[in-house]
């Protein structure tokens, strides 16, 4: 009988939600600190380069570099006319690196892309004094 | 007189809302969520010398990769990309320094990036520095 008035005694307990907003604000400041904010605006549709070396690219880089399928070049998302001023874009942005960690450019191209449409423009990064980042695909042994 | 006189005193003991601030936050969050890319992309870091460096002069000694067409060649004879990286190996290129970690690279007009990129991995891999072979460099 002790047990049934036990039972009835029982009211439903509230949830608390006062540490919502903590949370909340917690997750907002790791997301915050862990993401980058992607400077390229082109979402260009290329065909990767497949290699059996491809690792993940961890170090951060200073400027995006891209040749589309069509052979246009893109510095930051932005569309330039020559590798020379793919030179001159990045030379302006490793201006104030200190590091060699630094100095790390993406390049992005169509796997298709004769010599001619990639070579100066991978000329052009070296040198302006950036590492190339390579993109490319694993490919399956 | 008497109703603005009563709004003006729960003012006084009222606190600030603080209610809202948890579905702000969520609201930043789904921001952030949708906003940023994760995603870590693949590749190959390539070391390439710079202005300073392709003035140096080669000497004969220095191993060279030909790129023509589709065929690879390591010192004028045609290897598949597992070759060449046993040939690279031998080398030892990691423990090599100043121009003994060089490698030039030769391409023909019609190499396509897809072959330029494995060659490039390879050498990158074999911790080699690449030397790009202009044709006003022969």
């Amino acid at each position: 009988m002790a047990r049934r008035s036990n039972r009835k005694r029982r009211k439903p307990v509230p949830v608390p939600v006062a540490s919502m907003g903590d949370i909340a604000f917690l997750l907002i400041i790791f997301f915050l600190v862990c993401s980058e904010v992607a400077k390229d605006k082109t979402n260009l549709e290329v065909t990767l380069p497949l290699s059996e070396y491809v690792e993940k690219q961890e170090a951060s880089v200073a400027a995006r570099v891209a040749v589309d399928e069509a052979g246009q070049i893109f510095l930051d998302g932005e569309a330039v006319g020559s590798p020379k001023d793919v030179e001159w874009g990045v030379r302006a942005m490793l201006a104030s690196t200190v590091a060699d960690d630094q100095r790390h450019v993406q390049f992005k191209c169509d796997a298709k892309l004769p010599k001619d449409t990639f070579e100066p423009v991978l000329k052009a990064i070296a040198e302006a004094g950036g590492i190339i980042d390579a993109v490319g695909e694993k490919q399956e042994e | 007189m008497r109703k603005k006189y009563s709004k003006e005193k729960k003012h006084r003991d009222g606190e600030i809302p603080v209610g809202s601030f948890s579905d702000i936050a969520f609201l930043l969050i789904i921001y952030f969520l949708v906003a940023t890319s994760l995603v870590k992309l693949k590749g190959i870091t390539a070391d390439l010398p710079t202005g300073e460096k392709a003035t140096q002069q080669q000497s004969s000694k220095t191993p060279i990769v030909n790129l023509r067409g589709g065929q690879t060649f390591f010192n004028d004879k045609p290897v598949t990309t597992a070759e060449l990286e046993a040939r690279l190996q031998v080398l030892n290129l990691a423990e090599a320094d100043g121009n003994a970690k060089v490698i030039m690279l030769e391409s023909t007009r019609d190499t396509p990036y897809q072959s330029y990129y494995q060659a490039m991995a390879v050498i990158s891999e074999q911790g080699g520095v690449i030397a790009i072979v202009d044709e006003g460099d022969k």
